[in-house]
């Protein structure tokens, strides 16, 4: 029992991570129907926020955490600004592939400013582990989860019910109709990208003490978001957050209970099998007509 | 007549003028050596120290006369983490550079990637990459300056002996490395009557181990084998111990290099053995020391072993053309028959597979600190 409470335990920090990481692309791609690929190296940028603020600049982490953050916002507006803009009239491979081309530079530019060795980044909740049924649970994991439980309430807040939030997701549905209708379609969606930033900015913090701060981290998480995207439903943000669990979930328990030399392949065997039976995902909109 | 003469005389000079044109060049200027190194990508927590290794020893020969008067160049290629882009740094260096020798990078699956070009390119080479498999291709321009992983899982196996092992469980990186090294300890065990319990595979980004550590732990292993990179080592290690695992661990050398110690704290230490290919020690000896001072005073970190391995490795390359120039084959020939080469951190002897080192240190943890002691070096014949 105390294993399996283990696992689940890790499974769940883990998919919680991936989780927040398929929630920026439902963001993006709901305001904007692009597949934002370089949706790794968002949340690899967040890792290394910290760690130019905690770790270069020595700030306090609350402080630090805060400047990371802002710093993400700032990204997701230049992103929007440098990357999607220009692109916004182009048709959507170009603008996946303009997504695809950015990511790569943004790890080479990591790569740097940082080098290629990894960085440890400290926790707040560093050394405190909890003793659940004969199961060593560290804090830290244990604060992935709630963050993103809480994260995940905020966002369904936004969404549903303030006007920011509605307007967002009526840019989403009709660009044309929202500006019609007086939206600022601009603002509204440099806010999806400042949005889907900020979040991969606290993938990344929550991200670093787990693992180490490393300019190839961006691309197995993007991998793994991915998966959990269309498993969940692009478009839905509980597909998302469902569909991160059950990545997380299935690589830790797979390995355990399965086999460890196959436990990406079942998470990767049952996004296939949702592709074709169901393309949709779980909680998923129809996407035939999506790019 | 005449035209056909010219013809003739034109194909002569064809044939002629490029052979007397390298024979010029090989007696002038410098030599250059190409260098494939994972320079950059998740590989360079090693890579780095051989190409800062290379750099020091093209210093040093240099400095010490060179080859016969000439001074060596050692030009670099990134091979990153990928195969294919090793494959194309050696391929570009074969093209551009033309050397009379080259150095690949440590990583066995890099290795086996190059190892068809190395044989139409017809140089010797030498490389740290342990995998079993390289050797036994029996590609004869192939030197290895590394224990291979043989060598290695044995001084692992001897470890958990000494750790009184009688279940002993295995974790491996599942690649060429890691599955060889593995199914050899796994072999051995069994051979000395103390079958493993159990054996768990990760993948070379995977960034949780768990479920790895619980599935052994559930099995009833006393003793975990790991055979890893330095980067996953050390994520390894402290994932261990923030799972409370009590379990003696044995480790391959990978998560014993300065660059993993940087990453972790000396409590994800405790209890952790792993062998070494040299135990690298100031009190090791004089040339031990000097190396390892100026190789912090050049770098501001510590060297280790796989940098001096490519350090070694250098000097016999060295030595070798000053004795016999810069053909290739016969700089092959040499190496192939040298014996008794005393380096800095082995005494280097080639066999008919190109393995060149044959012995390694099986060293633990100081409690409560992140320095290595000696516990017992191993000499397989």
């Amino acid at each position: 029992m105390a294993d399996f409470i283990q696992l689940l335990v890790n499974g769940l920090a883990l998919g919680s991570v991936y989780a927040l990481a398929a929630i920026g692309f439902v963001i993006v791609y709901s305001a904007t129907g692009v597949v934002n690929f370089a949706a790794g190296q968002f949340v690899m940028f967040g890792t290394f926020a910290g760690v130019a603020m905690l770790s270069n600049l020595g700030l306090s982490l609350p402080v630090g955490y805060a400047a990371a953050l802002i710093a993400m916002a700032g990204f997701g507006a230049l992103f929007f600004a440098a990357v999607y803009m220009p692109l916004r009239n182009s048709p959507v491979a170009t603008v996946i592939i303009g997504t695809v081309a950015v990511s790569i530079v943004m790890q080479n530019a990591a790569l740097l400013g940082f080098g290629s060795w990894p960085f440890r980044l400290a926790s707040p909740l560093d050394g405190i582990t909890f003793d659940i049924a004969g199961a060593a649970i560290t804090a830290h994991a244990a604060m992935v989860v709630v963050v993103t439980g809480v994260l995940v309430g905020l966002i369904w807040l936004l969404f549903y019910k303030t006007a920011l939030g509605i307007g967002m997701r009526a840019v989403a549905q009709d660009t044309e109709a929202a500006l019609l209708m007086g939206l600022n379609v601009n603002v509204l969606l440099v806010l999806s990208w400042v949005l889907a930033a900020v979040l991969a900015g606290i993938a990344g913090l929550l991200l670093g003490p787990m693992w180490f701060a490393d300019v190839n981290m961006g691309d197995p998480i993007a991998l793994k978001a991915f998966a959990a995207t269309i498993i969940g439903g692009f478009g839905s943000l509980p597909g998302a957050i469902a569909g991160g669990l059950f990545v997380g979930l299935t690589e830790l328990l797979g390995a355990s209970y399965i086999s460890s030399a196959y436990k990406d392949l079942i998470a990767f065997v049952v996004m296939i099998l949702f592709l074709l039976v169901r393309p949709q995902g779980v909680f998923g909109e129809r996407i035939q007509d999506r790019g | 007549m005449t035209t056909k003469r010219q013809m003739l005389k034109g194909m002569l000079a064809a044939t002629v003028l490029p052979l007397g044109g390298f024979g010029a060049m090989a007696q002038q200027g410098d030599i250059t050596i190409g260098a494939t190194v994972p320079i950059t990508g998740p590989l360079s927590l090693t890579g780095k120290q051989y190409h800062n290794a290379l750099q020091m020893a093209e210093k040093d020969i240099n400095a010490a006369g060179g080859i016969n008067g000439r001074k060596i160049k050692i030009v670099f290629e990134d091979t990153q983490a990928s195969n294919g882009t090793a494959v194309n740094a050696f391929m570009k260096l074969a093209q551009e550079v033309k050397s009379p020798f080259y150095f690949l990078s440590s990583y066995s699956t890099q290795n086996l990637a190059v190892s068809p070009e190395v044989k139409k390119v017809a140089a010797p080479v030498m490389y740290a990459g342990g995998a079993d498999v390289i050797a036994e291709a029996g590609n004869e321009w192939m030197f290895r300056v590394r224990p291979a992983d043989l060598v290695s899982a044995r001084g692992m196996v001897e470890a958990a002996q000494l750790l009184k092992a009688k279940k002993p469980g295995i974790i491996f990186i599942q690649n060429d490395f890691g599955q060889g090294g593995a199914q050899v300890a796994a072999k051995q065990f069994e051979a000395l009557g103390t079958p493993i319990v159990g054996m768990e595979a990760y993948g070379q980004t995977d960034k949780d181990f768990s479920a790895q550590i619980i599935s052994l732990r559930g099995k009833g292993a006393d003793v975990i084998l790991l055979f890893n990179y330095p980067q996953d080592g050390a994520l390894f290690l402290r994932q261990a111990k923030m799972l409370g695992l009590k379990l003696p661990l044995v480790t391959s050398s990978s998560a014993l290099v300065p660059a993993v110690m940087q990453l972790i704290s000396a409590s994800d230490l405790e209890n952790v053995w792993g062998v070494v290919d040299a135990h690298m020690d100031v009190s090791a000896g004089d040339r031990m020391k000097d190396f390892i001072d100026r190789y912090k005073k050049t770098f501001g970190i510590d060297p280790d072993p796989y940098g001096l391995a490519y350090y070694d490795g250098a000097l016999i390359m060295a030595e070798g053309m000053r004795k016999v120039g810069l053909e290739p084959k016969a700089l092959r020939d040499w190496l192939a028959a040298l014996r008794n080469w005393q380096g800095i951190g082995h005494v280097y002897s080639f066999d008919e597979k190109g393995n060149g080192v044959f012995d390694l240190a099986v060293v633990k943890a100081k409690p409560g600190t992140k320095e290595l002691e000696l516990v017992k070096t191993i000499k397989i014949n």
